[in-house]
């Protein structure tokens, strides 16, 4: 009689990733099962739940707004457009962060009593994001149209940049999940961060009204070149500079890589550190 | 990882092993505290102290558990139970050696029901259950039999963060032995709810062992181990220090407890 399971010490720390894969796909209904029971206890199962789940962003949009009214003293139509995209892209992965970090610390009951792919638990609160993030897009397409902005192929171009934003959002949930084991008051420290991302980023200002002195951040902050890929496709109508495409691809790649290694690296302690 | 939905075949021949384990030692790091911030670990770094620490587990541990016996395991707080457990149930693989496993597991570690706090019973069932391997079909199948078994059916709709710790044990121990898995291990779960559930699970526990099941019971309840229990382990300090018929381990168990120190232990093997 042959074994149906066997367990023998990990190599190079890592767990044997072909029998890891096929569990996780094999698991896969738990992260849609996951993602509707954590999107019902928010209340967005409701109407006014998934009112307020459109409300939320668009209410932070226009406060935003007044205040670059009141900074700026001008403002156009195509400004508010760029700056209600971008935060709710933004929040896109601000949610899977806030969530992701939480994942494994809040699933100990889970992760102390069943054997399973432990990057489960960060991939579901990223798709609970995402699930959080589409009803935006009905938002967005409205205003494109009150606003009268141009409707072009380019526009296609939103979904593999959707795409892209997803993967980079699970790839900061898997990150923020495995360090948040190791220090608790990650969760804390992640306001600032994800404010200090926003003001880094082009949201509340478009792309060329950066200086000189600043355009190292468009090198440094991975979400430059993907705000502004958004803004150019969603806002003006127009393609994306390849370039932009490429280095987004790349940092999410590598930081896709990293994180999952990290994560994988370490899940074996998850169950004596929780 | 073991799957509870590979092997619901339940056609073990009593004496089949079950359970496989050689030269096993577990290792693993951990903190000194409970709750470690990265505020804490600057402060520490700074002042030089240690911030964590390494513990062996269990050590050159080897062991075959066959089907239709019932193995009890018993030791002092520490001694490596709930590890070795994990290890079985492949929640902490080995640092070194082997665990083969013959069936499906399931397992009742820590109460591993209630996944989150806020959710429902229900909610809760269901994703334990898919996390642990199962299909949606299979756990819909046992959905009624679970909350029955744990009498909670009025209750199953409401978060569990409104439930008591004994409808907690009660929804857990339903779940793991509803399943119908070849190999159940269960860690300290059989003294929690009420006499009557307590009775309620004894009974199922017992009737389980008369299908050719594989069980593992880990209790500090003595008198449970040896009525329920074919066969006894005795751990100490990672170490398996006795095997063998349930009146007897049980016996140089308690006497350890009460001297303290026994020449099995202090010999050094």
């Amino acid at each position: 009689m042959s074994a149906i399971d066997v367990y023998e010490p990990f190599h190079r720390g890592l767990p044997p990733l072909k029998k890891y894969a096929k569990q996780l796909f094999g698991r896969r209904a738990f992260i849609s099962e996951f993602a509707k029971s954590e999107l019902r206890r928010q209340n967005f199962g409701s109407p006014l739940g998934q009112i307020w789940l459109v409300l939320n962003p668009l209410l932070l949009s226009a406060v935003y707004f007044l205040l670059i009214i009141i900074i700026s003293g001008q403002t156009d139509s195509a400004r508010y457009a760029h700056l209600t995209a971008g935060l709710f892209v933004f929040y896109l992965i601000t949610n899977s962060i806030t969530a992701g970090a939480k994942s494994i610390t809040a699933g100990g009951r889970l992760i102390l009593n069943s054997a399973f792919p432990r990057i489960m638990l960060p991939i579901a609160a990223s798709v609970v994001a995402l699930f959080k993030f589409i009803p935006t897009l009905i938002v967005l397409f409205a205003i494109h149209l009150i606003l009268g902005l141009p409707i072009t192929y380019a526009l296609f171009w939103a979904i593999p940049l959707i795409f892209i934003f997803y993967m980079f959002s699970l790839a900061c949930a898997i990150l923020f999940s495995c360090i948040n084991v190791y220090f608790r008051d990650t969760q804390n420290l992640l306001p600032y961060l994800t404010r200090t991302l926003l003001y880094l980023s082009p949201v509340l200002y478009e792309s060329s009204a950066l200086t000189e002195k600043l355009s190292i951040l468009k090198t440094i902050n991975p979400l430059y070149p993907m705000l502004d890929s958004w803004s150019r496709v969603m806002v003006k109508g127009e393609l994306p500079f390849a370039t932009d495409v490429f280095q987004s691809l790349i940092w999410t790649l590598a930081l896709l890589a990293i994180s999952s290694y990290l994560f994988l690296s370490r899940e074996r302690e998850f169950a004596v550190r929780i | 990882m073991s799957s509870l939905s590979a092997s619901n075949l339940n056609s073990h021949n009593r004496g089949e092993v079950a359970v496989s384990i050689k030269d096993l030692n577990v290792v693993y790091k951990t903190t000194l505290e409970k709750r470690p911030t990265l505020k804490n670990r600057l402060l520490q770094f700074s002042s030089g102290k240690k911030q964590t620490r390494i513990v062996n587990a269990v050590q050159d541990f080897n062991l075959d558990i066959s089907y239709g016996s019932v193995l009890g395991v018993v030791g002092a707080n520490g001694a490596g139970k709930s590890t070795l457990m994990r290890s079985i149930s492949g929640i902490l693989p080995p640092t070194t050696g082997r665990i083969e496993l013959y069936g499906s597991v399931s397992t009742l570690l820590a109460l591993g029901v209630g996944f989150s706090q806020e959710m429902t019973g229900r909610d809760n069932v269901i994703l334990g259950g898919l996390a642990a391997g199962l299909s949606r079909a299979e756990i819909d199948n046992k959905f009624d039999e679970i909350i029955d078994f744990a009498e909670l059916r009025e209750v199953i709709d409401a978060p569990m963060r409104t439930y008591s710790s004994g409808m907690y044990a009660r929804l857990a121990f339903a779940v793991a032995v509803t399943v119908e898995p070849d190999i159940l291990i269960i860690d300290e779960a059989l003294s929690t709810g009420d006499a009557h559930f307590k009775m309620k699970s004894l009974n199922r526990v017992k009737d389980l062992r008369g299908h050719n099941r594989a069980l593992i019971l880990v209790s500090h309840a003595l008198a449970t181990i040896e009525e329920v229990c074919n066969e006894v382990i005795w751990l100490n300090k990672g170490k398996l220090i006795q095997k063998g018929d349930p009146v007897s381990v049980v016996a140089a168990y308690k006497k350890f407890l009460e001297v303290g120190s026994s020449p099995m232990i202090d010999e050094d093997v």
